[in-house]
């Protein structure tokens, strides 16, 4: 029997059970549709970021320390704060390097305007008016007198009045202390509506964490610096010396615990870190995507071994009327051929429409994840055949005479 | 061995028959049956219930096997045949006609009749063609698009039977086809086996009615898996049953 033929016939078998054919098939269609999901958020998300990073790369880089967990996975962030003031200056006078900007947080607790107050959510930076140098800032200017801070334009937003450059805020810190800051500028929001609300104060003197150098000295230290070079071509041999000294001459590597790594990041390889991230996620939803097809396969093969028990007098007459072994198998195997293919593409179809309105409602751009759509279709061809051999080969070993004894 | 004298005019051989089922305890369903059918030759074969019939002629049929002795059709040994070739010669060399009509209820008449020819992998066109001149034949040309459900027992087996004719085949096996029918729709079937028998189609059916086995040529009576007694109901054509070999009575099959 010719293929088109055993088409057409499992076509009017699928059809004729339109909703056990359905069921059958509901967990090819719930496995694709996840991965497609997925692939198109993720793909979304990260055409977003790297798309707004990108577009206005800038020739800074963050000094961070990380470590590895123990019997952990991934890299882990490490807050402690050993670069210090020494270090700083050190680094500012690194050739191609424009200026180092420390960066310390502060346990904000509370934030006032004069007729309105926000609990918590605002978390406040200490840092140099460096910082601001370069960025745009949505108005106002950088800060240049120790009451005077900026806000980001999440923090701005956050209460009604809209603050704005000129604006008074008062500040009260976890340790008791408060302060009445005027607002100098107003700084963009760079993730949008991912960015924390979050207000800059000059380290002088809101920032106290100090640490003992290896000098013997009490000196302020820092968690993470930002530094910028002079331009984009002065990036990597500033990393190169920048992470020279601070391995090898610094306080922060004498200060660092022995299982703590220093990272000098550019804007590359904050992107290229956060690809591999996404080749990790997608790494995993392969294996998810494996685990619902297996599952979608048993439920494949389990209806079609009902089926084959259900349809036996109908093979019994197929076999009495001229048909092989050969054509019986053929038959059921085309059948969950075409179940799981059909499974796949209503998959397919699921997750891109639930994929469109996840990227519509987060503002991220649309993608059609093509290889992992083509990937989806192979799939559906792949679990047919596997779910489908054991009840075809039932099928065409049904004994003819059985079957037609079969009420 | 069974060298055929007249091999063109045999469609049918059975020599020393047997079929053994085992459930509980053996049932030799068919103990030991030898016969042969002339071509064109209408033969009926009776006996109670339990008595073989359908066994003898699903073995005939190549839907079963035997465990012993030899059976040809249309001058070849089903035995030495793969499994596929017997599918094929089931297609179409053999028509078969059920008690239970057993039409797919999910296709219409025409797509019944047409499927020994999917099997047999021929032209669609020419199937649909063919499928449609049968019904006609089986006086079925205005039910060609109807589904089993929506036809009359006796119009179901008339499809059954359109459909057993589907590749012309020269035997066409018939297991109780009016069991399930009243009298006189059963008459009207008979009527249209003993037509397709005038245009030279070999019959063998099986019947436990005694008024149906008389539009047969020949009744075979098997009572317990063996030959019981061979009647001849006299029609002028020449055509010949045997029994085993202690009491051969024509001259077709058998010359030991
Ligand atoms: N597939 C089978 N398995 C076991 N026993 C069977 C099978 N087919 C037939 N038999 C037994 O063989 C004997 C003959 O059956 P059958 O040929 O169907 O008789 P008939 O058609 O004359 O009523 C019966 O005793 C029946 O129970
Ligand atoms: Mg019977």
């Amino acid at each position: 029997m010719n293929l088109r033929e055993s088409l057409r016939i499992s076509w009017r078998s699928i059809r004729s059970h339109k909703l056990r054919s359905a069921l059958t098939t509901l967990g090819v269609i719930i496995g694709v549709a996840a991965v497609i999901t997925f692939m198109v958020l993720g793909t979304g998300f990260s055409q977003s970021i790297v798309g707004d990073i990108e577009a206005d790369q800038e020739p800074v880089m963050t000094v961070h320390t990380q470590t590895v967990p123990e019997d952990g996975f991934g890299i882990m962030p490490v807050d402690t704060p050993i670069y210090t003031e020494t270090d700083v200056e050190v680094l500012e006078q690194v050739e191609g390097v424009e200026f180092v900007a420390p960066d310390g947080s502060l346990d904000l607790v509370q934030t006032s305007t004069d007729d309105e107050q926000v609990t918590g959510v605002v978390d406040a930076h200490a840092t140099t008016s460096d910082r601001f140098e370069h960025e745009p800032l949505v108005e106002g200017e950088t800060f240049d007198a120790e009451d005077e801070a900026i806000v980001n334009e999440r923090v701005s937003q956050l209460f009604e009045g809209n603050v704005s450059a000129g604006d008074e805020l008062t500040l009260a810190f976890d340790d008791g202390e408060s302060a009445t800051v005027t607002v100098a500028g107003v700084a963009e929001a760079e993730l949008g509506e991912q960015t924390p609300p979050r207000v800059f104060l000059p380290v002088d003197p809101y920032y106290t964490t100090t640490v003992e150098t290896p000098d013997g000295t009490e000196e302020r230290a820092y968690p993470t610096l930002h530094v910028r070079a002079g331009s984009l071509d002065d990036v990597e041999p500033a990393q190169e010396s920048i992470v020279d000294y601070l391995e090898n001459d610094s306080h922060a590597a004498e200060l660092k615990q022995d299982d703590d790594e220093i990272e000098v990041q550019t804007v590359e390889d904050a992107i290229e870190q956060f690809m591999d991230l996404v080749d990790q996620l997608t790494v995993f939803i392969g294996a998810v995507a494996g685990i619902a097809l297996v599952v979608g396969s048993i439920g494949i093969a389990n209806i079609m071994i009902v089926s084959v028990t259900e349809r036996i007098r109908e093979i019994g007459i197929m076999k009495a009327v001229g048909a092989t072994r050969r054509d019986v198998m053929q038959l059921f195997l085309v059948e969950s051929v075409v179940l799981g293919v059909i499974g796949a593409a209503a998959g397919v179809a699921l997750g891109l429409g639930v994929g469109y309105l996840g990227v519509t409602f987060l503002e991220w751009p649309m993608a059609y994840p093509l290889d992992w759509i083509a990937i989806a279709i192979a799939m559906g061809v792949g679990v047919g055949v596997v779910s489908g051999l054991y009840p075809a080969w039932r099928a065409a070993r049904v004994d003819p005479i059985e079957a037609l004894r079969h009420e | 061995m069974a060298q055929k004298l007249e091999s063109t005019s045999v469609a049918v051989v059975a020599e020393d028959v047997r079929r053994t089922y085992f459930l509980a305890e053996p049932v030799d369903a068919v103990d030991g049956i030898s016969l042969s059918l002339a071509d064109g030759s209408f033969t009926a074969v009776m006996g109670p219930s339990g008595s073989g019939k359908s066994t003898l002629l699903n073995l005939i049929g190549c839907l079963d096997t035997s465990d012993e002795g030899r059976i040809e059709v249309g001058g070849r040994a089903v035995a030495a045949l793969s499994d596929a070739e017997r599918a094929r010669l089931r297609g179409t060399a053999i028509g078969f006609v059920f008690q239970t009509f057993d039409l797919l209820s999910r296709l219409t008449a025409a797509e019944n009749v047409a499927l020994p020819m999917v099997f047999h992998d021929s032209v669609r066109e020419n199937r649909d063609q063919r499928a449609r001149t049968l019904l006609e034949r089986v006086g079925l040309g205005d039910r060609i698009e109807h589904r089993p459900s929506e036809l009359s027992g006796g119009q179901r087996q008339r499809v059954a039977i359109a459909r057993a004719l589907a590749n012309d085949p020269t035997l066409l096996l018939a297991d109780e086809p009016t069991g399930n029918l009243d009298t006189e729709t059963g008459a009207e079937i008979m009527d249209l086996l003993v037509d397709l028998n005038r245009q030279g189609t070999t019959i063998l059916l099986v019947t436990h009615e005694r008024t149906i086995a008389e539009y047969a040529d020949h009744v075979v009576h098997l009572l317990d898996g063996r030959i019981e007694s061979l009647e001849h109901l006299g029609d002028a054509r020449d055509v010949a049953v045997a029994t085993d070999d202690r009491s051969p009575i024509a001259e077709g099959g058998d010359d030991r």
